[in-house]
């Protein structure tokens, strides 16, 4: 279902068409190329030795019966690699920015259970994992803070510089401002959420391959990631070089959602080893390895509140927020945070806001960014809004309705500390979305199932986010399009295949750029050697940065084809017109085609680059999600019966690409609402480390998704906004809802994530069921 | 996640693998689907020095029913159990349990004897064997053959009355003849996890609608499969029409030990389901058996076939 909000602004052949994706030939006949699928001559593989604690004192390490095994090459430990560190920073934030540690192997203590310790290097990783079991570390195993609700108030500190466990606290408007707004409130909703923590699990573990050149101490890395020129740019500072001398190549990425957003301690101890050891050095990580150090995400908690008038209007909102950021966050945890106070008042009319959140430590794997960071916002937001309204007496599409900023309000000022929502359509999606399901139909077959002793429910999410913001990092993005004497296009960009389909939507827009066919243009990315500068995969901003790219220079591009052309043709460059494949003078038959003008300008033919800056500081995109589901209330078991999404990323390069991205993100949030928990033990013993315990939704998990689309462009790019977290953000709040919902003639009231059944069971218990 | 090295042997008989067997004892493990052994193995949760691989071998493959039983040679794949007319129609639980086993491609490599060898108190094939008072049949070079009751074949958690140097070579089932209903509740998490709970029952009617015999089959409630003597009894000689089921869901939990208690749910949460399982899995046999009147013992209803 489409509905169009407003026409994309140039008819175009291919941007908008559900083109199938180029990629997938080669994907989907197991012919990607993963790291994992890299070999050079004479390639050492890496293992980590790890901790078996999540505190404890390393007194000694001896590795002198691991280099006595046959095919161990070396063992290495912090005292080896760390004083190799020249600098370690992140280039979206800086160096100056108050960092968290990071030290590429455990220093005297281990912090987590999977801490890095020591690094094997043999010949095959057989013989590498029998060494790490002859490694033997002399541990004084200490009291770990394994919940991080803990460690503000422990006498154990995780890292001693850091007092109270606590790694930096922000805010927004102060609870002043609200306190009026609550004094004369009808009524107040005020609840404490909990979200466990979950985490991406690509499919593809991290994995990096470095080799070091000993003739001219060049470095090439092939790695899984999202950010080929982060990884340039961070491995160059780490090791000391000119970021020439850094060469990063990627093929195709089995996923990312974050978590390989930027090099980790496990990626800074190959960097660094590579230069210790003769030969290429391969590091693949496994699943136990990737569920029990890879890091956590979403675990978090927060006070929100809301004041509302008798008619359910809201006066004001505020959120406390904490979240967990373990002991080695990565990258920097405290300004990200920020956001989820920032949202927490939504695509709704709220005049007042408050907000804080803190960053507390713990003794587990390290928190980092996972598609939709700031989700908190919605979780809060969405469950306060359906408790809320049933304590009003209210349906909570009612209340909702009645506070929803619809595209007519905009801009609308945030009262958080954004800047003000534009160019998006929340009330517009909720309703689509609503249709979609035909809402009163649903709540008559609840009632009728509920008469049967069946419960059904019915909950939505609606959001609004940031996407492709104009920070400074992330606004840039190049590109090169060169036209060959054959004709053939090529488009040189950052890209990267991993998963959001650049590869496609980059050939579409280019042939709509210059007026080719798709079949004509081919791409190149992947390679920092090669590619022009981009930022990556991150903040769901590749769609718009590549569409600036490829328009500003496809724009200087047909320049250059009309300055070659007026030269053979005889006419001023301003009186050609360079479109479908041709420059031509209108009104006259005089034209060439581009191959033509390649030709002209040389064997190599013609070439154009450009970067793009994003103005914008940010393109608002937002959708609703709406779900069914039907509980056994004896088991707990959660059916989901409908999803829908109603959308709005903007006018869409690709619909199935979109799709794609929803689904995905969906998904994930599904699967963090009922099924995903990374859990740790009292003493920090991670319990869910393999995927009998880590539950994943699978397809029987997850019913069809149904979507709705609705394109109000942004002043960006094409009106392209973007369209790769939302999915994760909207998807646990609205199962939740729904879940609630079912169970709401019970009192039920759900507050902690996830919604297991054993966890239903025991709230229904607690309800006298 | 790599296994640490050990020996790979394939015998090329029955008596081949039961002489390595013998020989190499406790530092031998046989391999047949390697579902369950294969990932401890790389997680290194189990160390063997030997594995000796009885997946090739005919002579372990293979259905065969006699009128009374119906023999299922231990190497036969769970896909093939489960996609087998003859299973569906002779032992109607066996079939219907097989698609709750793992996922596909998990039974395309799965045993039947593999998963009934390794005990694991959560599986599906033990606790349908134990509760049809299947026959295992054993094999070793030093004893030869040796027929194990289901009963006295599950010892405790991952461990069964084989000796170390014998082989599961084969089961025989009972067929169950008359007025006959059968039925398999399972509460996982997802499809094709191991079982928070799950329940096969088996019953009979007599000409007077009342229950001749009963067997109810419980996984996942203990640190090996269980019956549920006192439900099973309770029922037996009551009119069908007349028994609550939910009553006997809480008798069929009733004295259980070493209920599991982990990620998923404490031994209270295991009890609460099981007891409904227990009751569904009684109607849904019972309205079975009460609509079969074939004579020869077939079930009404052929079941779910694999795949």
């Amino acid at each position: 279902m489409t509905e169009t909000a407003t026409a994309p602004p140039t008819p175009t052949r291919y941007t908008g068409s559900r083109v199938p994706r180029v990629e997938d030939g080669r994907l989907l006949t197991g012919h990607g190329t993963f790291v994992d699928d890299i070999q050079r001559p004479g390639m050492l593989h890496a293992c980590f030795v790890r901790s078996p604690f999540a505190r404890a004192l390393i007194n000694e390490i001896d590795a002198s019966a691991a280099l006595a095994l046959p095919g161990v090459r070396a063992v290495f430990t912090a005292a080896d690699l760390n004083p190799d560190v020249h600098e370690q920073w992140y280039s979206s934030y800086g160096p100056n920015v108050p960092d968290t540690p990071r030290p590429p192997l455990a220093v005297d203590e281990v912090r987590f259970v999977g801490d890095p310790v020591a690094l094997v290097i043999a010949e095959n990783r057989y013989i590498a994992e029998d060494a790490i079991e002859l490694v033997e570390v002399d541990y004084e195993p200490l009291t770990a803070i394994a919940d991080y609700r803990d460690a503000q108030t422990s006498d154990i500190l995780v890292h001693p510089k850091f007092p109270n466990n606590v790694a930096g606290s922000l805010a927004g408007p102060p609870p002043e401002v609200v306190e009026g707004a609550f004094a004369s409130a009808a009524h107040i909703a005020d609840e404490t959420f909990y979200q466990q923590a979950y985490a991406p699990v690509p499919m593809e573990t991290r994995g990096i391959v470095v080799e070091w050149a000993a003739d001219n101490g060049d470095v090439t890395i092939w790695t899984a990631t999202q950010t080929p020129h982060e990884v340039r740019a961070f491995g160059a500072r780490l090791l000391g070089l000119e970021p020439e001398r850094v060469r990063v190549l990627m093929r195709d990425t089995g996923g990312g959602f974050g978590q390989k957003v930027v090099p980790m301690r496990e990626d800074m101890c190959i960097m660094l080893a590579s230069r210790k050891v003769p030969a290429a050095l391969k590091w693949i990580e496994d699943r136990r390895e990737n569920l029990m150090a890879a890091g956590q995400a979403r675990h978090e908690h927060g006070r929100a509140r809301m004041a509302f008038a008798a008619d359910g209007t809201i006066l004001a909102a505020g959120i406390e927020h904490a979240q967990d950021i373990g002991a080695y966050p990565t990258p920097w945890p405290v300004g990200a945070a920020a956001a989820v106070g920032l949202l927490f008042p939504g695509p709704y009319k709220v005049p007042l806001a408050t907000w804080s959140t803190t960053s507390v430590f713990s003794n587990t794997a390290g928190r980092h960014a996972y598609r939709g960071p700031w989700q908190f916002e919605s979780v809060a937001r969405e469950l306060l809004l359906d408790i809320a309204a049933r304590d009003l007496g209210l349906d909570p599409v009612e209340l909702r309705r009645r506070n929803m900023l619809s595209r007519d309000e905009l801009p609308y000022p945030n009262p958080a500390g954004m800047p003000p929502y534009d160019h998006s359509s929340p009330l517009e999606t909720f309703e689509l979305a609503l249709r979609m399901l035909d809402y009163d139909a649903f709540r008559a077959e609840q009632a009728a199932a509920r008469a049967a002793g069946r419960y059904l429910g019915v909950g939505t999410c609606t959001y609004i986010e940031p996407t492709a913001t104009g920070q400074p990092y992330y606004a840039c993005e190049g590109a090169v399009i060169r036209i060959d004497p054959s004709g053939q296009v090529t488009v040189i960009v950052n890209g990267g295949s991993a998963g959001n389909s650049l590869e496609t939507t980059v050939i579409q827009l280019t042939a709509d750029a210059l007026g080719v066919s798709l079949d004509s243009v081919d791409t190149i990315q992947n390679d920092t050697s090669e590619t022009p500068f981009g930022a990556g995969t991150a903040g769901s901003r590749s769609g718009s940065a590549t569409a600036g790219a490829v328009a500003e220079t496809a724009s200087v591009l047909r320049a250059k084809l009309a300055e070659l052309a007026s030269a053979r043709l005889g006419v001023a460059p301003q009186d050609i017109v360079v479109a479908d494949g041709q420059a031509s003078v209108p009104g006259t038959s005089l034209a060439m085609t581009y191959a033509q003008i390649a030709e002209l300008a040389g064997p190599g033919g013609v070439e154009a680059s450009a970067e793009h800056t994003a103005k914008a500081p940010m393109l608002w995109s937002n959708a609703t999600h709406v779900c069914t589901c039907e509980v056994d209330v004896v088991t707990g078991k959660v059916t989901l019966l409908r999803y829908i999404v109603g959308e709005d990323v903007g006018p869409m390069i690709n619909p199935n690409v979109v799709e794609g991205q929803i689904a995905g993100g969906t998904v994930q949030g599904i699967g963090g609402a009922l099924l995903e928990h990374m859990v740790y033990d009292e003493d920090g013993n991670p319990l869910a480390s393999t995927f009998v315990d880590y539950l994943l939704p699978t397809t029987t998990e997850v019913p069809h998704i149904e979507y709705g689309h609705m394109e109000m462009p942004a002043p960006g790019p094409g009106g392209h906004k973007g369209a790769g977290e939302g999915g994760a953000i909207g998807a646990p709040p609205a199962v939740i809802n729904a879940v609630a919902d079912a169970l709401s003639p019970f009192g039920v009231k759900i507050t902690n994530l996830p919604a297991s059944p054993a966890a239903l069971v025991a709230l229904l218990t607690e309800a006298g069921h | 996640m790599k296994p640490a090295r050990f020996e790979y042997h394939r015998p090329g008989s029955v008596d081949e693998a039961a002489a390595l067997l013998a020989e190499l004892g406790d530092e031998a493990k046989i391999l047949a689907g390697g579902q369950s052994l294969v990932p401890m193995l790389s997680l290194r949760l189990a160390y063997f020095d030997h594995l000796i691989d009885v997946s090739r071998l005919d002579g372990l493959r293979g259905i065969t029913a006699d009128g009374a039983s119906l023999r299922v040679g231990a190497g036969t794949t769970e896909a093939a159990v489960g996609a087998d007319a003859g299973v569906a129609r002779a032992v109607p639980l066996l079939a219907r349990a097989t698609p709750l086993i793992g996922h596909f491609q998990i039974r395309n490599r799965g045993t039947l004897g593999g998963s009934i060898a390794h005990a694991d108190p959560a599986a599906e094939y033990p606790a349908v064997a134990l509760a049809l008072d299947a026959e295992l049949e054993a094999f070793s070079a030093s004893a030869g053959r040796r027929v194990i009751p289901a009963a006295e074949f599950f010892t405790g958690l991952w461990s069964t009355a084989l000796e170390p140097d014998e082989l599961l070579v084969g089961v025989r089932f009972p067929v169950w003849t008359g007025r006959c209903g059968f039925a398999v509740e399972e509460f996982a998490r997802r499809a094709g996890d191991f079982a928070i709970a799950g329940v096969v029952v088996a019953l009979e009617l007599d000409g007077d609608d009342r229950v001749a015999r009963a067997a109810i089959g419980m996984l996942g409630l203990g640190s090996v499969p269980l019956r549920a003597p006192a439900a099973e009894a309770a029922a037996v000689g009551q009119r069908a029409g007349e028994l609550d089921a939910a009553e006997l869901g809480r008798l069929a939990m009733s004295g259980l030990e070493d209920i599991p208690a982990d990620l998923q749910g404490s031994a209270d949460y295991r009890v609460r389901v099981g007891a409904e399982l227990v009751a569904r899995a009684w109607v849904t046999a019972s309205v079975e058996a009460a609509g079969s009147d074939r004579a020869g013992g077939m079930a009404a209803s052929v079941g779910a076939i694999d795949g």
